[in-house]
């Protein structure tokens, strides 16, 4: 079971997990960096630590770290290292080389892959955010099943406001959450599933449209798992119903928000369904 | 010549009701064009027991059900049915007043009436409104011959010289009083509409647990639509009076079309509904709109 909505820290989280932490203090981050590797090599996970100019120095006083440093438990890379061609992402070949290394430490005899990144250089322009986007999507889809589990972070004192929303709202949990979030759920046979969690309303409407621009063309519509959804308007609702209809198929909307069932009642949409979730 | 139709018909007893109805229906079906009456509970089984075995051919609907609210009867009740026969002439009975109809529904009936010339028109439909004068007020009546250009009455028929659908829409364009001070709630934009939805959630106990969720949908739509259309802020007042929730939405924007919210959405369109969704999920909708601003207010009966 994957983690989704809010964190106050990164403890407690299981393999699968995937966290954007913005932060304007880097103290108060590598924080957060070290308790979630400490946590990852307690659960028998090969740990990563990936920043510009990575020092192995910002992981002294976590447990063992030593030991694991020197038997290849805990790692240390330069983003320059990591992420290829002049820091923007390749999506499709910057997920390929996670699932690379995942499997490497499952081979290894590690219980799974967990990388700490810090990605704020990723992410400073338009250019590179779109592609970072489009590769958060695919790599979450990946994290969603496979024992592969990140923390990214992001500094608010170097991006603006409307990026960090943007990166919040691709990862299942962050610690100050976008009004919405939309990322991988654990696939259907034949459709992309999402998931989709918090309200969405019209402060949420541009960047919905391009999350589901992020999202794999078809084929075979668009399943939307929303346990956590407390409220979606009716442009919302036509904005998903709209991808589902571009990937050739219909929409599948799971939720217990009730206005949502209402809203397929009185706006009599063709090709959307609504299941109600116990 | 138009080929819409929209005649008054004034009737006091019920023979004289079914006297017009029945052969309205024959003639109709006899010519093969589909029928609809949609016509007030108690009077839709007077009607069903004069067509007789006629009945089965028509679509009969409760107009105080499916137009409890008058602002969703073009789209949901009139076009519905009409637009399914595109290729025929149509024939429809249409009796969205009654002497039930409150007084703060009333604008909102008067203003339906004349909006059916606007959204009929040049459509091969006839759309009969059956007034019932043994019970009506003369306001009411009065305003009949305004919003219908023809009068049937027993067996004549004659054109209305007071038909004016500008100055009854204009007339009926009455400002709504102010909210309670303390029941507002100011949204400068997309980023409060979340804070809204909280603030019109807890002061919708009343309506009942199931209809908390449109109040939701009601005052985001509403909110929404005057941040997109007036291009400034809104005020959003929840409260409560006279049997109702009332939510009420105001900003300094226009609304230029007197149809908004009254068109069926064609299929494909992403936007633009809200307002018809306000009328689906309210009991009522009161709109107000001047050079100063614009109001709409909706209401919910309190369960």
């Amino acid at each position: 079971m994957r983690r989704s909505g809010s964190v106050q820290h990164a403890r407690d989280l299981g393999r699968h997990d995937h966290v954007c932490w913005s932060y304007d203090d880097t103290g108060d981050f590598l924080v957060r960096v070290r308790e979630y590797l400490a946590e990852g090599l307690a659960l028998g996970q090969r740990v990563r630590y990936v920043a510009v100019g990575a020092d192995v120095d910002v992981l002294s006083g976590v447990a063992g770290i030593g030991d694991a440093l020197a038997s290849g438990a805990a790692e240390i890379r330069s983003l320059s290292d990591t992420y290829q061609s002049d820091l923007a992402v390749d999506p499709h070949a910057q997920v390929r080389a996670y699932a690379k290394a995942t499997e490497e430490a499952i081979a290894d005899g590690f219980t799974g892959l967990r990388v700490a990144a810090e990605a704020t250089p990723l992410v400073r322009t338009p250019a590179q955010l779109a592609s970072f986007l489009r590769y958060e999507h695919l790599v979450d889809r990946y994290m969603a099943r496979h024992p592969f589990s990140a923390l990214c972070g992001y500094d608010t004192t170097r991006l603006d406001e409307p990026a960090v929303a943007r990166l919040a709202g691709v990862h299942p949990c962050a610690n100050r959450p976008a009004p919405f979030r939309l990322h991988a759920a654990a696939g259907g046979a034949g459709r992309e599933v999402v998931e989709l969690g918090g309200e969405l309303d019209a402060s949420g409407h541009e960047l919905l449209g391009e999350l589901l621009e992020r999202i794999d063309p078809g084929p075979g519509g668009l399943v939307v798992h929303a346990p956590e959804l407390t409220f979606i308007d009716h442009r919302g609702l036509l904005l998903l119903a709209d991808s589902a209809r571009r990937r050739g198929g219909d929409l599948v909307l799971r939720t217990r928000a009730t206005g949502a069932a209402r809203l397929v009642e009185v706006l009599d949409i063709p090709d959307v369904r609504v299941e109600p979730i116990p | 010549m138009n080929p819409f139709t929209h005649p008054a018909l004034f009737y006091r007893t019920d023979r004289e009701y079914l006297s017009a109805l029945v052969p309205f229906a024959e003639e109709g079906l006899d010519a093969g064009q589909p029928v609809a009456m949609a016509v007030p509970g108690a009077r839709l089984d007077l009607v069903r027991s004069g067509l007789g075995t006629l009945a089965r051919h028509v679509t009969l609907l409760d107009m105080a059900v499916e137009g409890r609210n008058p602002g969703r009867i073009i789209a949901r009740v009139l076009r519905r049915f009409a637009d399914r026969h595109r290729d025929r002439h149509v024939r429809i009975v249409g009796e969205p007043i009654w002497a039930g109809r409150s007084e703060v529904e009333y604008p909102a009936c008067a203003q339906h009436e004349a909006l059916i010339n606007l959204a009929f028109d040049g459509r091969d439909v006839t759309i009969l409104c059956p007034y019932d004068l043994s019970t009506l007020s003369p306001v009411a009546v009065a305003d009949a011959l305004v919003t219908h250009p023809v009068v049937w009455e027993g067996t004549s028929s004659y054109p209305s010289s007071d038909y004016d659908v500008p100055g009854l829409l204009s007339r009926y364009n009455e400002p709504l009083p102010e909210p309670p001070a303390d029941a507002v709630f100011e949204v400068s934009g997309t980023g409060d509409l979340g804070e809204a939805r909280k603030f019109a959630a807890e002061r919708a106990d009343g309506v009942g647990r199931e209809r908390v969720a449109d109040v939701e949908l009601i005052v985001t739509e509403l909110a929404t639509n005057s941040l997109r259309h007036s291009g400034g802020s809104c005020r959003v007042g929840v409260w409560r009076a006279d049997g109702h929730l009332v939510c009420d939405v105001r900003d300094g924007g226009r609304l230029s079309d007197p149809l908004a919210g009254r068109r069926p959405p064609e299929p494909g369109q992403l936007s633009g509904r809200g307002l018809l969704m306000v009328n689906d999920l309210a009991d009522l909708v009161r709109l107000h709109s001047g050079p100063t601003g614009t109001t709409v207010r909706a209401l919910l009966r309190l369960a």
